[in-house]
């Protein structure tokens, strides 16, 4: 089995090692192979692996390597959210419905990675539908938290956030509707970016909520997470929403210091509910970025209670996209998320209009709030990561997310480590930015994290103890 | 919203909810509504949905 420190190298370091020939992309397919054999029976993080296409991958970039191919991402080993097509591969979306479906194409960002010379180790296992949490007795088995194996890795990009966490990937991607990428990075200790609606394709990713998905990279740094974004966006004219915006070079601005920039705290709906461990590291995240010579203000944001509204929009939105196989074949649905998306048929016409018109008067509030800062910052999640005894209870709420207000508004949005609760649970800062200005977040994200060295942690990955649910 | 009103809403949807989850389907549509039933529909900014949707602020006064 692979080493912990090749299992945890970062994207930079494993391209760095290609090059100075210390290290093959077939030999470290084969080490992370191993890994995932010892460690993800345990885990759940793949639903399927795919080994041969995996060695034909890395051999494919070490003749590139060997011919001087300069790309950041040749020979990385990656795996995909199960949501993302992959052609010859199947896709399951975390259903029964779609245990068997065998796309014959590749979403826009698979394809992006693939030509940027990424090694696909297999796909990870999503909440149903990136939604519904697997109860026990679902066709697939969840992914477990490599932090405590009892608590749930977050979701919906579940595996994403586990198998990362377990050093079995260096990236990955996952898809965010209300907080589907940020929340299992968080839960998990790792970094996960939402990019602007637009800059990244939805194309080839099975929906859930049309004007509120989208889809972004995580990693371990947000170094990594900034290339696998220059990999990434770009107009995609499959993906109606799709951006003709420019692409910056998110790598390029990285290092450049944080002095003087201006970050709002928005307070109100962000710390309701706030648990004192998630409170007090994220005071002390704000008291580094002022170390750091942030200017750090507190900030109002109007209407940003009208974020609940986004469940009107996304249950209403799940419904129509399923509607024809809730009606036919309710069955292949998992429980309680079936009730969930039938809730969307009692979603109004009118309910859903309003609820896009107050989504329109919130984004236009954010986005005054962020022509007088640069970034804002709050906690990613109110709380750790519940236990999965906890989230299997079907009256277990739908906890009010941290999340959601930058999906609503489409604003680019960052996760990244800034502590650790008592119990050794993952705790998360999130960084939004203006739109289309992914650069400015990375840029203060990348300054915390190099002063600091939570992303550094790893998990007790043995023993994974406790029922599997 | 009570019971009987997300009953309604079934029958009107055409839609069968199992009774031991109208609990749970009452209490999301009760958060997911409440903003939109507070809002005054017309003090409120007209908006058309959009054919695409642009995350951009709005173009005001500020020139932005």
């Amino acid at each position: 089995m692979v080493g912990d420190e090749l299992a945890y190298a970062t994207i930079r370091e494993l391209g760095a090692r290609f090059r100075r020939r210390e290290l093959s992309p077939v030999e470290l397919v084969r080490a992370q192979l191993a890994r995932i054999e010892a460690l993800d029976p345990a885990l759940s993080a793949f639903v399927t692996l795919t080994a041969d296409q995996a060695l034909a991958d890395a051999r494919a970039a070490e003749a590139a390597l060997r011919r001087g191919d300069p790309g950041p991402l040749t020979g990385v080993p990656v795996a995909y959210k199960d949501l993302y097509a992959t052609r010859g591969v199947r896709t399951t979306a975390g259903s029964a419905l779609l245990a068997d479906w065998v796309p014959d194409h590749d979403a826009t960002c698979v394809a992006r990675l693939a030509r940027a010379g990424v090694v696909m180790l297999g796909k990870l296992i999503t909440h149903e539908f990136a939604f519904g949490i697997q109860f026990p007795g679902h066709r697939f088995r969840p992914a477990r938290n490599p932090w405590n194996a009892a608590h749930i890795p977050g979701g919906s990009s579940s595996g994403s956030g586990a198998a990362l966490a377990a050093g079995l990937v260096a990236g990955s991607l996952g898809s965010d509707t209300g907080g589907s990428i940020r929340g299992p990075a968080a839960f998990c200790g790792v970094v996960g970016l939402k990019p602007t609606y637009g800059r990244a394709s939805r194309a080839g990713v099975v929906t859930l909520s049309w004007t509120l998905d989208h889809t972004g990279p995580m990693a371990r740094t947000v170094e990594d997470v900034a290339l696998l974004l220059g990999a990434l966006a770009g107009h995609d004219p499959a993906d109606p929403a799709s951006s003709r915006a420019p692409v910056a070079d998110y790598t390029a601005g990285l290092g450049q210091p944080v002095r003087g920039l201006r970050i709002g705290v928005p307070r109100d709906y962000f710390h309701d509910g706030l648990d004192p461990e998630v409170a007090r590291a994220f005071e002390e995240a704000l008291a580094a970025l002022r170390g750091l010579g942030a200017l750090v203000e507190d900030v109002e944001i109007p209407h940003i209670w009208d974020a609940w509204a986004f469940m009107a929009i996304m249950l209403a939105e799940a419904f129509a996209y399923h509607e024809r196989d809730l009606r036919e074949r309710p069955g292949l649905y998992g429980e309680v998320l079936r009730e969930k998306m039938l809730a969307g048929a009692l979603v109004s016409a009118s309910e859903y209009v309003q609820a896009q018109r107050l989504r329109a008067r919130l984004a236009g509030a954010m986005a005054a709030v962020l022509r007088r800062v640069d970034v804002l910052a709050t906690p990613t999640t109110p709380k750790p990561a519940p236990t999965f005894a906890t989230v299997h209870d079907p009256d277990f709420p739908f906890a009010r997310s941290n999340m959601a207000p930058f999906n609503m508004s489409g604003l680019p949005a960052l996760a990244l480590p800034c502590g650790f609760s008592a119990s050794g649970l993952p705790l998360s800062l999130q960084l939004a930015g203006r739109p289309f200005d992914e650069t400015t977040v990375l840029r203060v994200g990348h300054a915390y994290e190099q002063a600091t060295a939570w992303h550094r942690r790893r998990p007790p990955l043995t023993p994974l103890t406790g029922a599997i649910p | 919203m009570t019971l009987d009103e997300v009953r309604a809403r079934m029958r009107a949807a055409g839609v069968e909810i199992p009774e031991e989850r109208l609990e749970l389907v009452r209490r999301l549509l009760t958060d997911a509504l409440g903003p939109v039933r507070a809002l005054d529909a017309r003090a409120a900014r007209a908006l058309e949905p959009a054919v695409t949707f642009d995350a951009a602020p709005p173009r005001d006064a500020d020139g932005g």
